[in-house]
């Protein structure tokens, strides 16, 4: 599987070439073009496993029911995939490891990645973040994105960003939340509110905006509903 | 103190390395990520009074937070701004530079943020009755929405009101109409802003006032 990211970081989107017998595995409306070799079967699960119950969990967490898997046949055959939002994409092999997702951020992984929802690692509602994560494991390619640029942070030792600006982290890091600064004062006026706290090793992307931020600067210019 | 500005023009972002000791004041959450050793303090930007005028009449927020480095080493912080755009770094050597309402992302505390009175007719047209004024010896950031387009005004010179970042304080600006009536009205440009005199204007190559007005038919 052949994936190149273009057009970093303000408008990305991923050429993935399939192999013959390759799959891939998208969210549903990721595809904006694709080589008539190739096949699409939508479901409201993994090809291998999961069930209707899984894509009604995906519902929930704010995620499409349904998933789009590609497979190649004899030639293979490209797509083009792209987030709904502008902004950054990121590739990551995973190798065996868990990497924990944004909910939102989720493009695509190949078939050797299990995806599950749900992931309830930030159960502190207080966190403010209406943000679902998803759990990623296995082996393969998956492609995340995400509105903003996205930067690695390598943690070595401990690391705070804001939970609204984390893409994905490594569940080789302890996290926990806390609040910004010293002070309750401080978290709540300096507007950082919660933030994660990381220590141990692994890396954090991080993205550079939120949606929801700038829809909060939008948003009063809007016509109310 | 080593700052780098990354993934611009599209989504730009400030990395802010501080030596021990140094500060920075950045808006209120403007901080995505930073190190977990530096010290944060959130304060009125610029006193309590100040700081409510600032975020009333002005669109600032009412606080701003000032991270330390109190460890034995570099620490990084880095900074973010909510609209997708382009950030600009700027050295003022004792000088005042004057910022629309929202565009300051940070500056070194050596910097005073003040306000100053934007006109009427500035804020019966929406775009604030106060300006920012940064001023002093220091280094600044702000930003965006879209990509930052430097001008230098010899005279006379006419701005999309929604479209003006910054801009030198000599400057005079003046609200009128764009065209006729009817090239108000229909032209989509209604307000536009004259700036007179000589100095430096800062515009930015998109506005959410624009992207409000394509998105509200559509809702």
């Amino acid at each position: 599987m052949d994936i190149e990211l273009l057009s970093r970081p303000g408008n990305a989107a991923a050429r993935v070439f399939l192999a013959p017998g390759e799959h891939l595995t998208s969210e549903s409306g990721a595809m904006i073009a694709m080589s008539d070799a190739l096949t699409l079967t939508t479901t409201t699960h993994k090809r291998e496993s999961g069930s209707v119950m899984a894509g009604l969990k995906r519902m929930l967490a704010g995620e499409s029911l349904f998933l789009n898997h590609f497979s190649a046949g004899a030639t293979g055959g490209e797509v083009f995939l792209a987030a709904t939002l502008a902004g950054d994409m990121l590739r990551y092999d995973l190798r065996g490891e868990n990497l924990v997702v944004q909910a939102g951020s989720f493009v695509a992984c190949e078939s050797g990645v299990n995806v599950s929802f749900g992931w309830q690692g930030f159960k502190s509602f207080l966190s403010g973040e209406r943000a679902f994560w998803l759990h990623l494991s296995g082996t393969g390619p998956v492609i995340l994105s995400s509105f903003g640029a996205i930067y690695p942070v390598e943690v070595d030792g401990e690391y705070i960003v804001d939970t609204g600006h984390i893409v994905a982290f490594q569940e080789t890091l302890n996290f926990k939340i806390t609040k910004a600064g010293g002070s309750w004062a401080t978290a709540i006026f300096g507007g950082e509110g919660l933030v994660c706290r990381f220590s141990g090793r692994g890396t954090v992307w991080c993205q550079s905006h939120n949606a929801r931020g700038f829809g909060l600067e939008v948003g009063p210019n809007l016509k109310p509903r | 103190m080593k700052t780098t500005i990354e993934g611009a023009p599209s989504f730009a972002y400030l990395h802010v390395d501080l030596d021990p000791g140094e500060s920075v004041v950045a808006e209120s959450d403007a901080m995505s990520s930073m190190s977990a050793d530096l010290a944060m303090k959130a304060s009125f930007n610029g006193g309590l009074f100040s700081g409510l005028a600032k975020k009333f009449l002005a669109g600032e927020t009412l606080f701003v937070n000032t991270f330390t480095n109190t460890t034995g080493a570099p620490r990084r912080v880095t900074l973010v701004q909510t609209t997708p755009g382009n950030m600009r770094e700027v050295q003022l050597n004792g000088e005042t530079i004057c910022l629309q309402p929202g565009a300051y992302v940070a500056s070194t505390p050596g910097l005073k943020l003040g306000l100053r009175w934007a006109g009427f007719v500035s804020g019966i047209a929406r775009e604030g009755f106060f300006k920012l004024t940064v001023s002093g010896t220091g280094t600044l950031w702000y930003g965006a929405y879209g990509e930052l387009l430097e001008r230098q005004v010899e005279g006379e010179y006419i701005v999309d009101t929604s479209h003006l970042v910054a801009y030198e304080p000599q400057l005079k600006l003046k609200l009128q109409l764009a065209g006729g009536i009817f090239s108000s009205l229909f032209g989509g440009e209604g307000f536009v802003t004259r700036v007179e005199g000589r100095g430096m204007v800062v515009i930015q190559t998109r506005s959410v006032s624009g992207l409000a007005n394509w998105l509200n038919p559509r809702i």
